[in-house]
């Protein structure tokens, strides 16, 4: 996985995306137990398109590397990556306020695990529920944060209701 | 056959493991939990596959096996 953010860096620094942050499943990973999944969910701010399709400049420059497309996914390094345009209030915020790690020796970012929860409550499938369930056992919420995230975005309801 | 009365401490002790066991995999460095992840993968990735679901191990840069680096 280290190569693939490297990638990633290199597509950022390259100005070819704005912003990324690792999210889905393995942003979950970051802060609790492992959970499966086969697609590296990365979060993107992507520069204006004239042509309304954010997401096709991205594409030319990893296939121009050599990276081909999967269904949703591209594979880079072995690992199908899907990008997701952040498309709400919500999750400019959450990449905005990304934190910075490190992977073995390379640099990169986890959407906070506040993020993560009121994302998942957002999207409000199944397995997002099983998400929030597992970030608030096992991920140290600062909660004075999350509420904030909540009621900024009109989720204090529905995590009401998923939590009690 | 046994009561399920008679059961109920084991049970709780497997449980209490089971806990244990999930909050020392949470308190993993992110590489490590990854390599668990792939693990997982490569464990699930036939059945998925004999269910007709395509899916790709990851193949990550070092694969040493958690706890062997």
């Amino acid at each position: 996985m280290e190569k693939t953010l490297q990638v990633l860096n290199v597509l950022e620094r390259d100005g070819v995306l704005s912003r990324y942050a690792i999210g889905g499943a393995m942003g979950a990973t970051f802060y609790a137990e492992p959970v499966l999944t086969f697609d590296l969910d990365i979060f993107v701010i992507l520069p204006q398109t004239a042509d309304g399709l954010p997401l096709e400049p991205l594409y030319a420059a990893l296939r121009a590397r050599g990276y081909t497309e999967d269904g949703e996914c591209v594979t880079i390094e072995g690992i199908p990556v899907q990008f997701l345009p952040a498309y709400n209030d919500l999750l400019v915020e959450a990449l905005a306020e990304a934190r910075e790690t490190v992977y073995e020796q390379t640099p990169t970012r986890v959407l906070r695990a506040e993020h993560l929860a009121a994302i998942a409550v957002q999207t409000g499938r199944d397995k997002d529920r099983q998400r929030v369930r597992l970030l608030l056992e096992q991920a140290s919420l600062d909660d004075n944060y999350l509420a904030t995230v909540l009621a900024r975005h009109g989720l204090k309801a529905r995590w009401k209701e998923w939590t009690t | 056959m046994e009561r399920m009365d008679n059961l109920r401490p084991e049970i709780e002790r497997l449980i209490v493991a089971k806990n244990q066991r999930r909050r020392k995999l949470a308190a993993l460095s992110f590489a490590d939990k990854v390599r668990v992840v792939v693990r997982m993968q490569q464990m699930v990735a036939p059945v998925l596959r004999a269910r007709g679901r395509p899916v790709r191990v990851w193949a990550l840069d070092n694969s040493d096996p958690v706890g062997h680096k």
